[in-house]
């Protein structure tokens, strides 16, 4: 029988410190303590994950008929142009963006994005090839794919790094955005006019850097970041 | 020759769905990846428990209870429970991190877990199928079946049913729709209490502090101050909070509050096994000045003293009800409800109190089953937000109580300890928390 000496309560043999105050038990002539039965399990439990089978296969018998019957009304009925191909291609790309929520939910977040990434790029290729015009493709819809797919990637890979709070979400985000629409009127510009130069995204990388520098600040001072969480009360 | 009619009981097809009970149609609208409305009972045995002893105990016993054998689903404008035909639930052993989330598509649907570790035997529920007491009935029950097994025989009494017999109508009634009959609807106030602070623990850790008091030497204490024990349990809650928000940096003070249900059976008739409580905020305004802690029980005895009679209560469950009977409210889409419902009690409902505290009070069991029995212990749960909730117990002279928290520091805890050991209250301490 052990009493903590701080908050006067008497302690189960098998604590080791007291739950209240952290403070260590120390009782030479009771060494038992050490082989006692805890009043709690050591062993943690794990919540049982939602098996979306069905969802899953649901989803992949409506995606495959929809991809079917068109191709069959193409082929037979409607056969002016090969329309039934993108119509099959958004198909196959929702199959895949479905992946990690409803077929493979152990997809790792990168593999799953560099995934989406991909499938669009070619979704987008098949289109041109569809058009029979690819200069958009390689002028635009391939750098900004490539761009918002490499920005994903980033923004997963800092959320897990680092803890999860409102702060860092919201630093992160901002700094995206800046990048990104500093990205998308560079490739237009210089598909359109064959030259880089900014103009309104200018104005949003000067507001986003002014935040982010700001929560930057906020996030590396911890005084600074209580004093804002406790007068914002996050 | 007239046909022979059958009898009504026959002919009516056997209900086959229930609608949510008024509190349960909060609880499912709150659910979040980290968070369900669970609450654990426990009953420790003075012998071990077999668990494939207890499996079968808990295969007779739950056909007795039509309302924990469901699985929820969701309809166009409320969700509601059917009978969960799937094998199960299954007895498990149990583990660290009581009252883990539960979500409505595992566990073959249900909404129960049975556990057992060394003695003890534990029921875990969502609170959308009923209360502490609906589910002290199912454990007992469970606990009744499983030692009629080992060859015992135990009396059908207070919380234990005979398996063998319907449950009645009674049983599985929604009791509030009974008795919200009141003429006005008398309006809730809302004030944003005093929130305590810490470091969340990571997903799924639930911090549980277990004191263990002699029932009697508590009585005596509470007597003392001229109380009964939930108030002096409520003060000493209160005390404990309003040290911590002095000693914390704080831009301005805020009112101190316990979030308690109040068993509706006590003042309303019924046998319902599903939700039948309310909520009272016994508060301290720390902003009017300075109060000592018998100042503190005087003003918790007189809260309860005026808020807990059968006309408040009754005008509380009329306004709950109000809004659910509202023809407006009645038609809009499940997924609207869902969205505003989860809103309100987060930025209101659950800013409105700063702790919870459950006093089930003394919790009788047959004669015949009080030799096999040690102790029973409760706890609330998980909180929803950072706090700490408080649940206490009593048995023969065994009182227990349960803290459970999801936050790493235990100060609300030390400091409401402290206070019974000031008192000359004998306390004894265990823990699941890593540290220890």
């Amino acid at each position: 029988m052990s009493y903590c000496v701080n908050c006067g309560v008497e302690l189960d043999a098998s604590h080791k410190s007291c739950p209240l105050c952290n403070t260590p038990v120390i009782n030479p002539k009771q060494l038992e303590q050490l082989i006692a039965v805890p009043p709690f399990p050591s062993e943690k439990g794990q919540v049982e994950l939602v098996k979306r089978k069905d969802a899953a296969l649901l989803l992949s018998v409506v995606l495959l008929s929809t991809a079917v019957t068109c191709g069959l009304l193409n082929v037979f009925v409607y056969k002016a142009s090969l329309w039934s191909l993108s119509i099959i291609g958004a198909c196959c790309v929702l199959w895949v963006f479905m992946i990690p929520l409803v077929i493979y939910t152990k997809l790792s977040a990168y593999a799953s994005l560099l995934l989406d990434g991909v499938v669009v790029c070619a979704y987008l290729f098949m289109l041109t090839w569809l058009t029979k015009q690819n200069t958009w493709f390689w002028g635009i819809a391939l750098p900004i794919t490539i761009l918002v797919t490499v920005l994903a990637e980033i923004m997963t890979f800092l959320l897990r790094r680092f803890r999860f709070s409102f702060l860092v979400t919201a630093t992160v985000s901002f700094a995206e955005i800046a990048v990104l629409c500093v990205g998308i009127e560079l490739v237009l510009n210089r598909y359109l006019h064959q030259r880089f130069f900014l103009s309104w995204s200018g104005i949003v990388l000067t507001i986003c850097s002014i935040i982010t520098i700001a929560l930057i600040t906020i996030l590396s001072k911890k005084r600074l970041r209580n004093a804002v969480r406790r007068r914002l009360h996050f | 020759m007239p046909s022979k009619r059958p009898p009504l009981s026959e002919k009516r097809p056997k209900k086959d769905w229930y609608k949510l009970d008024l509190s349960a149609i909060v609880y499912p609208t709150l659910q979040r990846r980290d968070f369900s409305a669970v609450y654990r009972l426990s009953v420790t045995l003075k012998a071990p428990v077999d668990p494939e002893l207890l499996q079968r105990a808990v295969d007779i016993a739950m056909k007795r209870f039509p309302t924990y054998k469901v699985a929820i689903r969701k309809g166009l404008f409320w969700r509601y429970l059917e009978p969960n035909r799937r094998p199960g639930p299954y007895v498990r052993p149990d583990i660290k991190n009581p009252c883990m989330p539960m979500g409505f598509q595992t566990n073959n649907r249900y909404l129960v877990r049975f556990y057992y570790y060394e003695n003890r035997i534990s029921m875990e529920a969502h609170h959308c199928l009923g209360d502490g007491t609906g589910g002290m009935c199912v454990l007992q029950t469970v606990t009744a079946v499983y030692l009629e097994l080992q060859g015992c025989f135990i009396t059908k009494k207070y919380f234990v049913r005979d398996v063998n017999e319907e449950p009645s109508p009674g049983e599985l009634e929604d009791a509030y729709m009974r008795y919200a009959d009141a003429g006005v609807h008398p309006p809730r106030v809302h004030e944003k209490a005093y929130r305590v602070r810490g470091t969340k623990e990571p997903f799924y850790t639930l911090n549980i502090i277990n004191g263990t008091l002699s029932s009697a030497e508590t009585k005596q204490v509470a007597k003392k101050y001229g109380v009964t024990v939930t108030e002096y349990f409520n003060a000493v809650l209160l005390y404990a909070l309003l040290q911590k928000q002095e000693k914390e940096w704080h831009l301005r003070l805020r009112p101190v509050k316990i979030a308690m249900p109040v068993n509706l059976r006590r003042f309303f008739p019924s046998e319902t096994l599903r939700n039948f409580i309310t909520m009272v905020y016994p508060g301290i305004d720390p902003r009017l000045g300075a109060y000592t802690f018998e100042e503190i029980v005087t003003q918790t005895h007189n809260f309860m003293r005026y808020y807990i009679n059968e006309k408040f209560l009754r005008g509380d469950i009329t306004t709950n009800a109000a809004t659910q009977r509202n023809p407006l409210i009645r038609v809009v889409p499940l997924f609207l409800k869902d969205f505003i419902v989860s809103r309100f009690y987060a930025a209101i409902q659950d800013k409105n109190s700063s702790a919870g505290l459950t006093n089930m009070g003394l919790c009788q069991v047959p004669e015949d089953m009080k030799p096999h029995i040690e102790r029973f212990d409760i706890y609330m749960g998980q909180p929803f937000s950072s706090r700490t909730n408080c649940a206490i117990i009593t048995y023969e002279d065994t009182l227990t109580i349960n803290f459970a928290s999801s936050i790493i520091e235990a100060d609300v805890e030390r400091l409401f300890f402290r206070k019974l050991v000031q008192d000359g209250i004998h306390v004894k301490i265990a823990s699941n928390r890593e540290s220890v």
